[in-house]
């Protein structure tokens, strides 16, 4: 039976795979892989935790738990911006911890093609380097994160 | 081979500890049976397993067991080194470690029952020996005919060839169609049905020893005979429970009144043949036993378990519930919506469920807190039996044994701890002669203590022995490859490290009680597992401080909160002193870096103002404005400044999520954080580390 779960388990994922949560900064589009998120929640009282670097933002209390935020703005190292009712926290799992990314504008769920996918270019610029791939869809470009790269400085030192 | 009275406080926890190693052990076993290999990993468990049982039935002085666990380990030791061994004799192996399983829990079932284990291993242990021979490669591998000599070592859990009317019971089991390994089935049923069953017997006899009774099994069926102890359906139950079991059939049923019919005398229970090592003053308790088995009253030293072993799973989710209760209910009581009101007979009742849910509380954590006298004292014993045996003279310390720790943690340490304590006794303190000739006292020494401090126990074992050897870890280290970086780069400390790496060992003899490398890496991975750090402070020639530190992981707190800005951060009530108003500026003076200070009736005391060491933004910065808390941890004592006091509540203590690891928020002063009644989330302030930043 547990086979039978794991197999589902597995289907499931392999849904999942090439679908892309879309989220915007300002006017560009990002996208994160659909398998690490858990949930999307409306911006909540956030608690300040002294002695954290400015772009991790303190601790949500999400139904009892205490989750980490992020803002990705500030990851990025674009300016921070007053929330306001259109800002949304997603709730991803990294490394089986629940971590909470505020960004401005969640939009969409997409499904992304192999084919559609562009390696990004190697600018070594800030934001890119969080980059997996870029991809086209219709007119819209959309800069998928690569969660691995994106918390790799935050998991280092475990 | 009576008990000891001394150690009866002991037996408990040995049979305890010991039946669920033997639970891990079959599971293991019928795992790497099914895929007919032993993975690194498991060969590593069942030399842990087997390590743990030979040590603790030594000390308690069953010594067939801790023989039997010795060859195992012996065995073991030597597929560790080489896992392509195990193909030399795989099958036998696999046999002789279920049938020495079996025999261990029947001599812990006997030790439970009557207080003393007395049938003896030896044909196992040749067996073992010879299995061991042959993965050495010193006998022709005659690996090919194991099974005929299977035969010849007697059943260990004691099944005498009974005649037929001790065994009134006939009962036919069939399997599963196709379910494979009907021969381990069988075995198992068997293994399962001794508890319940005066005398047992199958046919085919010892089902285990030969996988082609399979097909007998599959055809004729699994026939039991067997007396059962109470009554049969206690056993058919079992029967009708057991995984794959198609349908049985009882095919003779005569117990009538089996008392009466089979005296107690011929109860084939325990083979009345006392094991060699008892003493003959012993002889006729061990043939008592047996008889003893069906009344338990009369058995010699009764260590049944009073104890219930509970899913420590769910134990855990009634902490939360408990907790999440907690939290609840300053929520009710606390709510926005009664303020301003009058409403006495609500907060009459809000004070009974206080009373009820603090003492559902008290009850909870006592359920999971132990104190470490009982560690502790092992230890001791430890220590004398090896004084005798190693002829070295060591006094025991131990200190803070009334500190309590959560039940995981004890557990978690016990190991570690025997191993440290032995390594100490054989490695670390000198013989006698050598410690004169060093200008050592005589008596070596060994401290063990505990101390609660700060939301932290703090175990520390130390010895006044040798120190640990530098150089010798270092050769030891490259004959193993586990250096990692160029040799001098390496600290005194990052050095006392490598000893705690898998499979180091330095010392080259095996003894019965260390040496053979387990020791070490088992102590980090089972202080780890319960979130704990270990380090070494080793100076030459003078001794060796190992010193555990360990999180209390759960913990409700009475808390004052306070507010700094829009933080609130919750202070245990446990480590203020005093909190006051300061009213006129000289009561603050400054030493020569600017420190701030606080009078305090002819003392000086530092002051700490939490909105600047933690950088937050607040309106209060004058220390007229704000609240002075004076807060204490050991003998430090200093005053923080916060906005205001908010008020007492019972919070849950929740560590930080793990990704706030590396930013070591604990060495700041911050110990965790709590979810409070409305919701909001507050930082737990950490007295100990606040005075010792």
């Amino acid at each position: 039976m547990t086979q039978d779960i794991l197999a589902a388990d597995e289907a499931m994922q392999d849904d999942l795979n090439g679908h892309f949560l879309t989220f915007y900064l300002d006017q560009t589009c990002y996208g994160i892989e659909l398998s690490h998120v858990i949930e999307i929640v409306s911006v909540q009282p956030i608690t300040p935790v002294p002695s954290l670097p400015p772009y991790i933002k303190g601790l949500i209390n999400l139904r009892g738990k205490v989750v980490p935020v992020i803002d990705v703005r500030l990851k990025f190292g674009q300016p921070e911006r007053p929330y306001d009712d259109k800002t949304c926290i997603i709730v991803v799992m990294i490394e089986e911890m629940q971590i909470g990314l505020i960004v401005d504008l969640v939009v969409e769920v997409v499904a992304i093609g192999e084919n559609q996918q562009g390696t990004p270019p190697e600018l070594g610029r800030q934001g890119e380097r969080y980059l997996s791939s870029i991809a086209k869809v219709d007119s819209r470009v959309i800069l998928n994160i690569d969660c691995q790269k994106f918390f790799q400085s935050d998991l280092l030192g475990f | 081979m009576a008990i000891d009275p001394s150690m009866e406080p002991m037996l408990e926890t040995f049979i305890y500890e010991s039946n669920t190693l033997l639970d891990q052990l079959d599971e293991i076993l019928l795992e790497s049976e099914k895929s007919k290999s032993l993975t690194g990993d498991q060969i590593n468990e069942i030399f842990r397993i087997m390590h743990t049982i030979k040590g603790s039935s030594a000390m308690m002085e069953f010594t067939g067991i801790s023989t039997l666990a010795h060859a195992v380990e012996d065995v073991f030791f030597l597929l560790r080194e080489q896992p392509d061994r195990l193909s030399k004799v795989s099958e036998a192996l696999f046999d002789v470690m279920f049938q020495a399983s079996d025999f261990l829990k029947g001599e812990i079932e006997s030790v439970e029952n009557s207080g003393e284990a007395a049938e003896d291993p030896r044909e196992m242990i040749a067996e073992l020996e010879r299995l061991a021979a042959i993965m050495r490669g010193e006998t022709p591998a005659d690996a090919g005919t194991p099974a005929d000599e299977k035969a010849a070592p007697a059943d260990p859990a004691g099944t005498p060839s009974g005649d037929a009317a001790a065994l009134p019971c006939r009962i036919r089991v069939y399997f599963e169609d196709g379910c494979q390994m009907e021969n381990i089935r069988a075995f198992m049923l068997l293994s399962q049905l001794r508890d319940l069953c005066d005398g047992l017997e199958s046919i085919p006899a010892h089902p285990e020893s030969d996988a082609s009774l399979c097909q007998e099994i599959i055809k004729n069926g699994f026939v039991i005979l067997c007396k059962p102890s109470s009554s049969l359906d206690d056993l058919l139950r079992v029967i009708e429970g057991s995984v794959n079991v198609k349908t049985y059939e009882v095919l003779e049923d005569d117990t009538g009144h089996p008392a009466a019919s089979n005296p107690p005398a011929e109860t084939p229970d325990v083979p009345a043949s006392p094991a060699p090592a008892s003493a003959p003053a012993a002889a006729p308790t061990a043939a008592a036993a047996p008889a003893a088995s069906g009344s338990p009253a009369s058995g010699p030293v009764k260590a049944k378990q009073s104890l219930v072993s509970v899913n420590q799973a769910k134990l855990d989710q009634l902490m939360d519930l408990v907790g999440e209760l907690v939290t609840t209910e300053s929520m009710v009581v606390g709510n926005t919506d009664l303020r301003g009101l009058h409403l006495d007979n609500f907060y009459k009742s809000a004070r009974e469920l206080r009373k009820l849910t603090d003492e559902l509380q008290d009850i909870v954590m006592s359920m999971r807190m132990v104190p470490l006298s009982g560690l502790f004292q092992r230890m001791n014993r430890i220590v004398r039996d090896m004084c005798k045996k190693l002829d070295k003279h060591v006094d025991l310390i131990t200190e803070g044994g009334d500190t309590e720790v959560d039940k995981t943690i004890n557990e978690a340490i016990a190991d570690p701890f025997m191993h440290m304590v032995r390594n100490a006794m054989d490695h670390a303190i000198e013989s006698p002669e050598e410690r004169l000739a060093m200008g050592k006292p005589e008596h070596g020494r060994i401290t063990i203590s505990a101390k609660n401090i700060g939301g932290e126990i703090v175990i520390a074992i130390a010895d006044d022995g040798r120190g640990l050897d530098t150089d010798a870890i270092f050769k030891k280290a490259r004959e193993n490859g586990i250096l990692t970086k160029p040799e001098s780069e390496y600290s005194d400390r990052e050095i006392f490290g490598l000893i705690m790496l898998p499979g180091f060992s330095t010392n080259k003899e095996v003894t019965e009680y260390s040496g053979r490398g387990v020791g070490m890496d088992v102590v980090r991975k089972n202080v780890e597992k319960v979130g704990g750090t270990i380090s070494i402070d080793s100076r030459r020639g003078k001794g060796t401080t190992f010193t555990i530190k360990i999180p209390l992981t759960l913990a409700i707190v009475d808390g004052m909160e306070l507010s700094v800005g829009d933080s609130i951060f919750t202070l245990p009530i446990t480590s203020i002193k005093q909190s006051f108003k300061i009213d006129e500026d000289k009561q603050v003076i400054y030493d020569t870096d600017g420190t701030e200070m606080i009078m305090l009736r002819g003392e000086c005391f530092p002051l700490i103002r939490l909105h600047q060491l933690f950088g937050m933004p607040t309106a209060v910065t004058e220390l007229q404005d704000g609240i002075v808390i004076q807060i204490e941890s050991g003998d430090k004592v200093a005053c923080i400044f916060a906005d205001e006091l908010l008020g007492e509540q019972q919070v849950v203590v929740k560590p930080f999520p793990a990704f706030f690891n590396k930013y070591e928020l604990k060495r700041l002063g911050l110990s965790g954080c709590s979810i409070l009644g409305d919701g909001s989330i507050s930082l737990i302030l950490d007295a100990n580390n606040l005075l010792n930043r």
